[in-house]
């Protein structure tokens, strides 16, 4: 192993200072490491979207991500995005229109479909399609999880 | 069992159910079993053939073990004893003894501190192999060879099984028919790709004992064959099952790396994790088979249906797995939804130097279906004959007997015929769009069930709930049914919640362990709402009739003067006269302290007598009629499906949420097949072992889907319910294909129907077909 | 999967940049967004013992309608409204770019310098090895054409032939200095899948700059492939035009996904300027176009289809650029 080195960074709105090497992908800093288990490996190598956290709000790829150059970013994860109690509106619309069937690739939707909203309160369904097109679901033929993401930019 | 018209009222069954376990799975704390870390865990890896058939001459690991860091390094002559999912064909091994069988055949297994150790470790075991004769032509296999793949093969072939069955006399009823239609389809393999890879852990503790936690269809199963391999008894083993990412007949088999990540964990009394990358999924596939069909069907000259004669060579790869469970299936599944009076079929699995085909969603009824219904199709073309009266005018009765001596019970086909008709527009659609647009006509059939469970004595059950509620009132279900995202969590759940008469939230369903969880077989052949449903709604009932017994001796009235209502059993016609759920609760421990109820369900007896009969018999079975539409771009081949009308018949749904998340996940996998997805070899090598060249398809790729639940209540089904996890899949793909027929008068026989092929159909459409819009 | 140990460096001027490239020089790769480069490293292809992160090299940085640094995301340029108004084939390509997961790292140099692709390439190094490797990544042969000389990996960059069409320059720092070249005139035509740019050993892209004509341009992209998110060209055009009246005075039109590098088929397209732009001359440039390219068997499509749908897109391509509708 190269030489570990100091990273700092923000994790879910907490500061973390962590020794790790140079090779260090991201997704294996969260879930090895930390014990950030949400973020989930789905392949390893960019083609499902399992793996999606935030960088500074944008959804991205852990698993395409060396740790080192998030240095100084903000990272926010699954965890990052669920209030201690309850869930957050994108999730409850998941659960309640039957968004997530196996859940394997949930996180990263949850994700993704967050920083959808914050960009564009109201999307199309269209734009939905296209902003969750980098994100793979066997089990529901997204179907109910464009209901999910339409039902939540909607608000209660 | 009870006329289901007597049924009461329901609270929860039937309705919109969203899943119990989702808000777990929306924040990322389900536990799958990769999420689990166990103290001083090692990292295992597999070493994989790099031939697709060869003798081992020797394997040297000596060097391989001298890394700091490695643990252990089994290979296959430690755990020889052969396995498989079918008792009948145990023809696996956990690490390859003696020959490889495919590219990616496991040869040895490493534990070691981290993967870059285990990797150098790999590297470092020295393997001289004897190449011998590669079999990946079907064909071929299905011929006498120099160097059969496995000794079991039928008279020096490579063939695995042959199914022949013949039931009236086909000759006979093709000599009289007024028209033969007949259609050749070429099926590339498929696979599941479910979004969590295989993984397993396995802990070896010095009390004995050995816990395994796996990615798996079939906890039960995978128990059994843990024990068989590994000598040890099945009481000294615990197998889990976390939450599990998709399955959809991929994790439905004991697999191999199971069993070696145990091994290793024997060897090495630490807990060892094996994870997949998607290589390795792919590697290990047991998918859809790559398949010929070949079907005649025969009408006379009103449309009726005389005949079939069906023959079918199946691809199956290095081992059997379900092979022989599919070669029954691609010929006896076709005995719906028609009337079939002569039915003829030949199949033939053969293995060749590939991975393992297994089971995959509508395991054995997908492919077949897909030529039968461009059969149909075309047949209605002769006979000029609208492709819904074809079928309607076929339409197997309920309460029917098949010439192979299925028992038909509920059929609600035709209805999906009129909801699928009516819903969609056809009369005025169907030939009548332009060039380049098209509407078509595709139907299912599956069974809810297999009459048949692998591994038992039928005198067992297939499946058994036990539920235990103590002073908190909270009632834990134990079973060892497995959820693996489809939903039967929550429909076990709302069944019990139902029955004894308690909010949802009472309900805990216990994770899947072998040391608590009583046995049900696993998740495969749509059999878990059916059979778990029905031991399920007993369990239920025995739990409620405590209940009654405690609030008859509260109340002072008979039991039979009670009703459950929701958390309050009262006196009927006097609802102010009762106790609360928890009073009758207490009053019912004071016996006993925590009460206990069991329930479990056993398939009636069915089925002929002659050889396979067996095959494909099920308490009952689902029927589908989907209409989808097509969009083609006539000179890219490029196509869209806008829009499909689903009715299905999956009896009554009992989670409407999740039927609709069923026929809805189905249409997507089933036009993955059509539209792109493909296992490509170039001879023994899979080319695209990854998700990137896997095509499965994309949001703006997937139509609306109007779903249509029409289906009666079945008579046996608990509440009335069929499965709606696997037929739903099968209709799809026939009504895409006859949709292009329709938008562009060419008949697409083989799978998948990539533009390329599309372009190059419409360049060999024959005239006469340029008229099939009357034009 | 893990990554192999290497040293990273993290310079932020390109005369830093230049610096390490000089030291480091036949040991390392440059690493832009990663989304090409660590995949390939996971699959241990053409490992490389340093990477030189260009993150933090400012003058990579930023972006307007007329500069885009090599360093500006995908998915930070798919939202400059001003810079898609000007450049349509750019703002059609951009959006068809694998995902917006990948867009939100992948980078404009490394879409322009990505990788050559090919099924038996991309594979890890358990499949090669079985296979025995080739001649892109430790082999001596080609599994696609049976040969020994010359590799046939694909070109598979979106962006290249949108740039190409509108007469983008390449503004490039290598050791020795700098220099500005169209960009079409970065890939080498006469190289191979890995030989297959002009840059000299650790020349970098520093920006990419377009000419104030370009906002003159009618353009258009279309891609070929089989998911509509994902997937790499099977076929990718790119095509622009002035026109004065209905007579084209400046008229490009470029091909990706096609061979082992993008190409700009001036020769073919120059009989389309001067005269009006009709539906015969269109097609006739079309089908010259289509038996111009030489498609191998590496990708998802057959060959035979891709070529002819060669013919199809640039048709259809410059249709849109005379009506105008593209974007």
């Amino acid at each position: 192993m190269s030489d570990p080195r100091i990273l700092r960074l923000r994790l879910n709105g907490q500061p973390l200072e962590v020794s790790v090497p140079p090779e260090r992908i991201l997704l294996d800093l969260l879930r090895e490491e930390l014990n950030l288990t949400g973020t989930k490996r789905g392949c390893d190598l960019g083609t499902c979207g399992c793996c999606t956290v935030l960088i500074d709000g944008r959804p991205t790829l852990s698993c395409l991500t060396l740790a080192h150059l998030v240095a100084g970013r903000e990272i926010t994860t699954i965890e990052g995005v669920t209030p201690a109690t309850g869930l957050n509106p994108v999730q409850k619309a998941f659960v309640e229109l039957g968004a997530t069937q196996c859940g394997f690739c949930t996180p990263g939707f949850v994700m993704t479909a967050g920083a959808l909203l914050r960009e564009h309160p109201h999307p199309t369904r269209q734009q939905i399609a296209d902003a969750v097109s980098g994100n793979l679901c066997r089990c529901t033929g997204y179907s109910k999880i464009l209901d999910a993401i339409t039902a939540a930019s909607r608000g209660p | 069992m009870d006329p289901v018209s007597t049924e009461p009222k329901l609270r929860l069954l039937g309705g919109r159910i969203p899943y119990i376990e989702g808000p777990l799975k929306v924040s990322g704390r389900a536990e799958y079993t990769d999420d689990i870390k166990r103290p001083g865990m090692l990292v295992g890896r597999l070493l994989r053939s790099p031939h697709a058939h060869a003798r081992i001459v020797s394997i040297d690991v000596t060097e391989a073990r001298q890394i700091p860091g490695v643990h252990a390094i089994l290979t296959g002559e430690k755990y020889p004893t052969q396995f498989g999912v079918l008792p009948i064909t145990h023809d696996e091994t956990a690490i390859a003894v003696e020959k490889v069988r495919y590219i990616g055949d496991i040869v040895a297994a490493v534990a070691a501190r981290d993967e870059p150790t285990a990797e150098r470790a790999l590297a470092a075991v020295r393997i001289v192999y004897e190449p011998l004769p590669e079999y990946t032509d079907p064909h071929v296999s299905a011929e006498k060879v120099a160097s059969p793949i496995h000794s079991r093969g039928l008279n020096g072939t490579n063939i695995q099984k042959e199914v022949i069955q013949h039931f009236g006399d086909v000759d006979a009823a093709v000599a009289s028919a007024a028209h033969v239609v007949r259609v050749r389809g070429r099926f590339a393999g498929v696979t599941h790709a479910f979004t969590e890879p295989l993984v397993t852990i396995a802990e070896s503790t010095p009390d004995g004992r050995l816990t395994v936690w796996s990615a798996t269809q079939v906890p039960h199963y995978l128990h059994r064959a843990l024990s068989e391999v590994l000598g040890i008894p099945m009481h000294r083993i615990r197998v889990i099952k976390p939450e599990v990412g998709g399955g959809f007949g991929g994790k439905s088999d004991p697999l191999p790396h199971e069993i070696a990540c145990a091994a290793l964990a024997l060897e090495t009394g630490r807990p060892v994790k094996m994870l997949f990358d998607r290589e390795d999924v792919f590697l290990t596939n047991h998918g859809r088979h790559p398949t010929e069909n070949d079907v005649r069907i025969a009408t006379d000259a009103d449309g009726r249906i005389l005949a079939y004669d069906i023959e079918a060579l199946i691809d199956g790869g290095a081992w059997s797995s379900f092979g022989t469970v599919t070669t029954y299936y691609n010929g006896v599944l076709s005995m719906g939804p028609y009337r079939v009076p002569n039915f003829r079929y030949r199949g033939r699995r053969v293995y060749t130097n590939k991975p393992p085909s297994g089971a995959m969603r509508a395991h054995g009824g997908t492919n077949i279906r897909y030529s039968i219904e461009t059969a149909i199709d075309e047949l209605a073309e002769r006979l000029n004959m609208d492709p819904f009266d074809l079928r309607e005018r076929n339409a197997l009765p309920p309460n029917s007997t098949t010439v192979n001596q299925f028992r038909i019970t509920s059929t609600s086909f035709v209805k999906c015929l009129h909801a699928a008709r009516e819903r969609s527009g056809w009369d005025g659609k169907h030939r009548r769009l332009p060039y380049g647009r098209g509407i078509g006509l595709g139907c299912g059939f599956y069974i809810s069930g297999s009459n048949s469970p692998i591994h038992f004595t039928p005198k067992m059950p297939q499946c058994t709930v036990h539920l235990k509620v103590d002073m908190d009132g909270g009632i834990a279900v134990h079973s060892m049914q497995a959820d693996i995202g489809q939903g039967s969590n929550t429909l076990m759940a709302a069944i019990v919640a139902e029955v004894v008469g308690v909010e949802l939230d009472r309900v805990h369903v216990v994770r899947v362990d072998s040391d608590v969880s009583p046995i049900d077989i696993g998740s495969y052949s749509s059999r878990v709402t059916f059979m778990m449903g029905n031991a399920t709604r007993k369990a239920g009932e025995a739990m409620r009739e405590q209940l009654l017994h405690a609030a008859a001796l509260l109340t002072g009235y008979p039991t039979e003067r009670l009703e459950v209502g929701l958390e309050r059993i009262s006196v009927k016609h006097r609802p102010e006269v009762g106790v609360s759920y928890l009073e009758a609760l207490h009053k019912a421990m004071e016996r006993t302290g925590a009460l206990l109820a069991t329930g479990s369900y056993t398939s009636p007896p069915m089925g002929g007598d002659f050889k396979g009969a067996r095959a494909g018999t099920a308490p009952a079975y689902s029927f589908g009629a989907y209409v989808a539409e097509v969009d083609v771009d006539v000179e890219t081949g490029e196509y869209r499906v806008p829009k499909v009308w689903a009715a299905f018949d999956c009896g009554r749904a009992l989670n409407r949420l999740a039927v609709e998340g069923q026929i809805e996940g189905s249409i997507h996998m089933g036009l993955g097949q059509v539209m792109g997805e493909s296992m490509n070899y170039r001879g023994s090598r899979l080319l695209n072992p990854a998700l990137l060249e896997y095509k499965i398809p994309m949001p703006q790729q997937m139509p609306e889907v109007e779903c249509l639940l029409v289906g009666d209540a079945d008579p046996e089904g608990p509440f009335g319910a069929k499965e709606a996890g696997e037929g739903p899949l099968i209709a799809i793909l026939p009504a895409v294909g006859n949709a292009l027929y329709d938008a562009l008068g060419v008949r697409f026989t083989d799978l998948p129907i990539t533009p390329d092929r599309v372009v190059r159909g419409i360049e060999q459409r024959t005239a006469a077909h340029r008229s099939w819009k009357g034009a | 999967m893990h990554l192999d140990p290497f040293e990273l460096h993290r310079p932020s001027t390109v005369e830093e940049t230049m610096a390490l490239a000089r030291r480091y020089s036949g040991s390392f790769d440059y690493l832009a967004g990663g989304t090409d480069l660590l995949p390939n490293y996971k699959m241990h292809l053409n490992l490389r013992p340093h990477l030189i992160a260009l993150e933090d090299v400012q003058e990579l940085r930023g972006h307007s309608v007329d500069r885009v640094g090599a360093m500006t995301r995908l998915g930070d340029l798919e939202r400059d409204a001003a810079f898609l108004r000007a450049y349509p084939a750019i703002a059609e390509a951009l959006r068809e770019v694998a995902t917006p997961l990948v867009r939100a790292t992948g980078t404009v140099g490394g879409n322009l310098f990505l990788e050559t692709r090919c099924f038996f390439f991309n594979q890890s190094y358990f499949w090669r090895q079985s296979l025995g490797f080739c001649l892109k990544a430790e082999g001596d042969r080609c599994h696609v054409v049976p040969q020994k000389e010359k590799c046939y990996a694909t070109f598979s960059g979106d962006l290249a032939p949108a740039l190409m069409v509108l007469d983008a320059e390449a503004e490039i720092h290598g050791p020795d200095g700098a220099r500005r070249v169209p960009v079409t005139d970065l890939y080498d035509a006469r190289g191979d899948g890995i030989q297959r740019t002009h840059l000299a050993p650790g020349e970098l892209l520093v920006a990419v700059h377009f000419p104030t004509a370009a906002r003159a341009r009618r353009s258009a992209y279309l891609k070929l492939r089989v998911r509509p998110s994902f997937d790499f060209p099977e076929l990718g055009v790119a095509a622009s035009a002035i026109f004065d009246g209905e007579t084209p005075t400046e008229l490009a039109v470029a091909a990706g996904g096609l061979e082992t590098y993008p190409r700009r088929f001036d020769d073919l397209t120059q009989s389309l300027v001067g005269s009006p732009l009709t539906d015969e001359r269109i097609l006739d440039v079309a089908t010259r176009i289509r038996g111009a390219v030489r498609p191998v068997h590496n990708t998802f499509l057959a060959p035979d289809y891709r070529k002819k749908m060669a013919g199809v897109f640039v048709r259809r391509a410059l249709t849109r650029v005379r009506e105008g509708t593209a974007a």
